[in-house]
């Protein structure tokens, strides 16, 4: 191939890459440093003009030292393939060489922010399973560089290159603009504004901070309460309020689903699954079919109307938790067919219709209520402390019937059921989670028992594969005994590689 | 239950259930006490430069202090005596299991050709009686594997021998 013997020197990234380094420094540097910028603008009427010609003379020194180094890093940042092995060497006076075996790499992504979109450079990451330090970052690729250093990365194993270019035209699926907003309207809502509640409050306590070494904590304090005061008295407020709410909350969810998944677009390749999406920041995904380690299916009443449903791949993932949101893969908007189509291709001829679903016992039913009574009475001693007043426990009255009506909910949506391969595990209240995990796919075993669980002679089991956990809780020991021994004879007996 | 997975029980499997555990060395048990002597030994310590140095004007009678100190200190023995029989584990032909608590009970099993690596630790007080704990590590988030404590040392050698030549052969 002569794919392989253009990488069989060592070469380096994109000229343009400079640029992107360069860029990428600066923002990092903005991000660290940008209250500095603020408490300059603020004061900058009150610096005398020597000192501010010092703090330009060093801000642009700094520029100068960035640029070099961008340049530096560009310069040492070289790499190559041999031997089946990714080999990579940078480090401006710390050097490092790293190799990976091909077939180590879980996966190859592309990735294309604004800048790197303007000029026409693909960020090539490459992940493995194991520690994070071996993860790959190559800043600035052409495209055709790009995906002709996946082609020699993802095929080493395939014998024939031709159904690639076959495979190539047709997507497996497409998600549209219209579907996209179906998605959008249909989100958890109320997740999107917890998220933008954290945000701002991460913001607000930055800004305040800032305040707080201005010496004005107290003048922010005091706007914040008299308008918060002025909030409790105005009922019609109270409500606009809320309607503002839930407008801001439908607007980020569309905002994030759009942005994230703009033109979301999956192609089937070889033993891969490819997956393109995004506005801002454009993604390509490569999920080899063999390192996915299980597969949810979700979707709540209200897209399960509409007929669209997430699939969320999860991989082996690496000791580092940081890491763990970028290695769960996300497909929105699937529709039912779509669905069947990916699962025959992770699962092939593995069908779970008409087997019958087990449900946990009673005692997790019992759990789970003295779980609500006990999460029910901490909130009512909180709101008790907080606004002493008996009239805040007649908040009971809604919140009581929420509880037991979600504890039945997910009561009944707890269940397996499995074949002889693939085990099938449901959850959820509102949303439905439908979890598949293949029993080979399992790195350990375990059934836990308090000791009232074991009076009542059940068990929880829990199984650990390379991307987390999955239980099974409160079913029959007998039961529990049967799974625990029947998965590890699959794992044992297995020769299938698992990751 | 499902028919598939009756038909499937019939054939029989390796049963965990039926295999005999191995008990944890009673040397153990030793290291185990010292701990907690250790332990509580720093916290009486603690309380009574607490106490001479006058920290607890508020509390009447600090005796009564000392006895619910005393009282956690036997009650935390007697559970780790107890605790410690529970403790127990087998290495079959292909795969590594451990069982333990009294309150909260977990059995857990390893199958060798899902193993990483496998480490073996010696603490302070475990080196005086020549025990290893012996640690078993698989791929990804695992945080949650298995660890043997109190493994005599050629004992534990063994089984990490007998695992590594499994994983490779």
């Amino acid at each position: 191939m002569d794919n392989t013997a253009r990488f069989s020197n060592f070469r380096r990234q994109s000229k343009k890459g400079i640029l992107v380094i360069y860029l990428n420094i600066l923002y990092k540097a903005f991000k660290a440093f940008w209250f500095l910028l603020f408490l300059f603008v603020q004061k900058f009427s009150k610096i005398p003009e020597s000192t501010l010609l010092y703090i330009y003379i060093g801000v642009l020194a700094l520029f100068v030292f960035f640029l070099i180094r961008a340049f530096l890093i560009f310069k040492n940042f070289q790499f190559k393939i041999e031997n089946k092995h990714f080999i990579l060497q940078k480090g401006i006076l710390k050097k490092t060489h790293t190799s990976i075996p091909f077939d180590r790499i879980q996966n190859i992504n592309f990735k294309q922010n604004i800048i790197q979109q303007i000029i026409a450079v693909h960020e090539v990451n490459i992940e493995t399973a194991g520690s994070s330090k071996a993860e790959i970052s190559i800043k600035a690729l052409s495209f055709e560089e790009a995906s002709a250093l996946k082609q020699v990365i993802t095929i080493f194993d395939e014998t024939t290159t031709t159904t690639n270019i076959n495979a190539e035209e047709k997507p497996l699926l497409k998600i549209g603009f219209a579907a996209l907003m179906k998605v959008s309207f249909t989100e958890n809502h109320l997740q999107s504004l917890l998220l933008l509640f954290a945000v701002l409050v991460g913001f607000y306590q930055q800004i305040s901070d800032l305040f707080d070494g201005l010496g004005k904590q107290e003048l922010l304090d005091n706007y914040i309460t008299k308008n918060a005061s002025s909030l409790e008295n105005n009922v019609i407020l109270i409500v606009g309020f809320f309607i503002i709410l839930l407008l801001i909350a439908v607007l980020s969810s569309t905002v994030r689903v759009v942005l994230r998944h703009f033109n979301l677009t999956v192609f089937v390749k070889n033993n891969a699954l490819e997956i393109y999406q995004g506005l801002t920041t454009k993604k390509s995904v490569i999920l080899k079919k063999d390192k996915v380690q299980h597969i949810t299916i979700s979707d709540n009443p209200v897209k399960r109307k509409l007929g669209i449903s997430f699939i969320h791949f999860k991989q082996a993932i690496s000791g580092k938790v940081e890491n763990k949101k970028d290695k769960v893969i996300k497909i929105v908007g699937c529709q039912l067919s779509q669905v069947a189509v990916i699962k025959n291709l992770l699962f092939p001829s593995e069908n779970l219709e008409g087997i019958n679903k087990n449900f946990s016992t009673s005692y997790y039913k019992l759990r789970l209520y003295l779980r609500g009574a006990l999460v029910l009475f901490i909130l009512n001693t909180l709101l008790y402390a907080v606004i002493q007043s008996n009239q805040v426990l007649l908040v009971n009255i809604l919140l009581i019937p929420v509880f037991i009506l979600s504890i039945e909910v997910s009561f009944k949506k707890r269940y397996y059921l499995f074949n002889k391969e693939l085990l099938l595990v449901g959850q959820g209240t509102i949303e439905t989670h439908k979890t598949y995990l293949p029993f080979f796919k399992v790195q350990n075993v375990k059934l836990k028992q308090t000791i009232f669980q074991a009076k009542n002679n059940v068990a929880d089991v829990i199984f650990q594969t390379a991307s987390g956990k999955i239980k099974i809780p409160c079913i029959q020991l007998e039961k529990a005994q049967q799974i625990y021994n029947y998965t590890l004879f699959k794992v044992e007996t297995s020769q299938k590689s698992w990751m | 239950m499902t028919d598939s997975f009756q038909n499937i029980a019939v054939t029989s499997f390796p049963d965990i259930v039926k295999i005999d555990f191995k008990s944890i060395n009673n040397k153990y048990l030793k290291v185990v006490l010292i701990h907690v002597f250790l332990v509580f030994l720093i916290l009486f310590a603690a309380l009574f430069i607490a106490d001479y140095s006058g920290v607890f004007k508020i509390v009447e009678n600090t005796f009564w202090l000392y006895f619910i100190v005393f009282i956690v200190f036997i009650a935390v023995l007697v559970l780790k005596s107890i605790g410690f029989k529970k403790m127990k584990y087998v290495v079959r032909e292909k795969d590594i299991s451990y069982k333990k608590g009294v309150f909260f009970r977990s059995l857990t099993t390893v199958p060798f050709n899902r193993i990483q690596h496998i480490e073996i630790d010696e603490g302070p007080v475990s080196r005086f009686f020549k025990l290893v704990s012996l640690s078993v590590f698989t791929a990804g988030d695992s945080s949650d594997d298995l660890k043997i404590s109190g493994l005599l040392k050629e004992e534990a050698q063994q089984i990490k021998e007998f695992i590594s030549n499994k994983i490779d052969g």
